[in-house]
């Protein structure tokens, strides 16, 4: 080949693969991806992803395409599934734990937890991780099969995640939320107070200062009273939930939960620690700490929230015994003196 | 000689009501330490079986204070004669008992002052005692107790009222008064003619009135 030809045969095969390169090389991104399946009317409900949801999770970190690897740049048109990796790919450790339990038998990662919904467990309130098992659990089932053996059914399922049970956590915590009462007429009925109408309440300012009023990030007794005894606030309290303060995949009743002792033996040193969780603008919570002692006082700080057996009053124990004690004055004070004097009574 | 008078002093309903009455306080007691103290107490079995006592027997009593209030107020009609005080009562009659049973009783001298009929059971002290114990701790304690096994239809009533802890906390202040009044009350009736004779009385229903002694003088 002369040496012109042979350059202009180079020059060609460099602007080919100049044009060539970039076109194979290219790929979806993230926003190519939520153009489509982040808009409710472009695709169907099951492959709606909420992008604001979507967006918080850590998943939302490793893009589309760390999970849906072999999706192509024709999607849709290839009309091809893209392909997903496992959870357990990234997840071993948690899968390992589950696959132990009899819950792996009946069900999936996706079946309890949307991957584009995956919050951290402290993001999710107690109605939200029990929604996880009332996807298979029926509530009238669940009811039934507690209230064989369980006191105050009722309450507890109402006021307890099912992990607090059914997971291996052993460390509890009381959590806080805002609640109002839904029916006048059945003053059980209560609702978590969602972002919206807080936001309301809160007047234009951050919903967080309802409660947390320097914005220090810390809750202090004195500002939990201000809340309780708000007039504005009447309708709506505080409301505690004992919950994990973790939880784990192996799903299963554990021996000591049949125990009541296991919560109700816990003791005052139990219920120290304490958070208020308030709903986001994103449909998460954020909770917030509360400087100790606000479950256990007895005036100002919690009135909605007793667990029996755990949440007593040193000062009332204290007052408690005093009482008694004045009691046991009378039988062992004129008791004593009787004795001593019972020569004065002898013959009458 | 001695002479002996027997006084039919406490009827039948009456001696029922007192011992269920006395047997349910005894079971509240214990089982509400229990209740309260579960790390430290574990007499009555597991903490499931002892919420399940303290919950009947507080149901018990109330009924028990329930029919006590309508035997007395409805049957016999004698509520206010036997358990109200009168102005002579609060004035003179605690006076009288109290110069008898920290004074007199020790230095072994004079009688006591009350005696008891069946239409005068009770001395000053304790008419007062016991009004305030039936009428007041009584009921008290009954209330709070049912509310607390009955916490969620009333819910928002109660932490309107200042909250659960505080009903918890009124509960467990006047369980403690009763309790400090069982043990008054369990020695003072030890305090008759003889150590026994209150507590038969009560059994029996006959008062054995040893005439020279006073109705409730102690020789022990």
């Amino acid at each position: 080949m002369p040496s012109t030809k042979k350059s202009r045969f180079l020059q060609l095969c460099i602007i080919v693969m100049l044009f060539a390169v970039p076109v194979s090389g290219y790929s979806m991104d993230d926003d190519d991806c939520l153009g489509c399946h982040g808009d409710e009317d472009s695709v169907a409900a099951n492959l709606f992803i909420d992008q604001v949801s979507y967006g918080i999770t850590d998943h939302a970190e490793l893009g589309c395409t760390g999970c849906h690897e072999g999706v192509s740049d024709e999607h849709p048109d290839d009309g091809l599934i893209p392909s997903l990796v496992g959870c357990v790919d990234c997840h071993e450790d948690i899968m390992e734990e589950y696959q132990a339990g009899t819950h792996s038998d009946n069900a999936e990662c996706g079946d309890c937890h949307n991957p584009h919904k995956a919050f951290g467990f402290a993001d999710v309130c107690c109605a939200d991780m029990n929604d996880q098992c009332a996807g298979c659990h029926d509530a009238e089932d669940v009811y039934k099969a507690h209230n064989e053996w369980l006191p105050q059914t009722k309450l507890h399922l109402a006021m307890l995640p099912c992990i607090s049970c059914h997971t291996d956590s052993e460390c509890q915590m009381v959590v806080w939320y805002i609640v109002k009462n839904t029916n006048v007429a059945r003053l059980a009925d209560v609702e978590f107070v969602e972002y919206n109408e807080l936001e309301k309440l809160a007047m234009g300012k951050n919903v967080q200062s309802l409660v947390d009023l320097d914005g220090d990030d810390f809750i202090s007794l004195a500002e939990m009273k201000v809340f309780n005894k708000n007039p504005k606030y009447k309708s709506f309290r505080l409301q505690g939930r004992l919950s994990s303060e973790c939880a784990s995949h192996t799903l299963t009743t554990f021996d000591n939960r049949w125990d009541c002792c296991f919560c109700h033996c816990s003791g005052p040193e139990s219920m120290k620690k304490s958070v208020v969780a308030l709903p986001t603008e994103i449909g998460t919570f954020k909770r917030i700490e509360v400087e100790e002692g606000a479950v256990l006082s007895i005036l100002n700080n919690s009135p909605d929230f007793y667990l029996i057996g755990a949440t007593r009053s040193f000062l009332l124990n204290i007052i408690g015994l005093l009482i008694i004690c004045g009691g046991l004055a009378l039988p062992f004070g004129h008791g004593f003196l009787r004795f001593l004097t019972r020569k004065n009574r002898l013959g009458k | 000689m001695e002479k002996k008078n027997m006084v039919y002093l406490n009827t039948t309903p009456i001696r029922i009501w007192h011992w269920i009455n006395a047997l349910g306080i005894i079971t509240l007691c214990l089982s509400g330490a229990q209740i309260r103290f579960p790390e430290y107490i574990t007499l009555l079995g597991s903490y499931k079986s002892v919420i399940l006592l303290h919950n009947t027997a507080g149901y018990v009593v109330t009924v028990s204070l329930f029919i006590w209030f309508i035997y007395y107020t409805f049957v016999t009609r004698t509520l206010a004669k036997l358990y109200v005080p009168t102005m002579d009562d609060l004035k003179n009659g605690v006076i009288k008992q109290v110069v008898y049973y920290f004074f007199n009783f020790f230095l072994g001298r004079g009688e006591n002052p009350h005696h008891p009929t069946p239409d005068s059971k009770f001395n000053a002290m304790q008419k007062s005692a016991y009004l305030a114990v039936m009428v007041g701790l009584m009921p008290l304690v009954c209330v709070t107790g049912i509310l607390l096994i009955n916490v969620d239809p009333v819910r928002q009533y109660i932490v309107e009222m200042g909250g659960l802890k505080i009903l918890v906390s009124l509960h467990f202040l006047v369980g403690s008064s009763l309790c400090a009044f069982l043990f008054t009350h369990m020695y003072l009736s030890t305090l008759g003619h003889s150590p026994m004779a209150h507590i038969v009385t009560m059994w029996t229903g006959w008062e054995e009135e040893v005439e020279g002694h006073g109705g409730s003088t102690d020789s022990h």
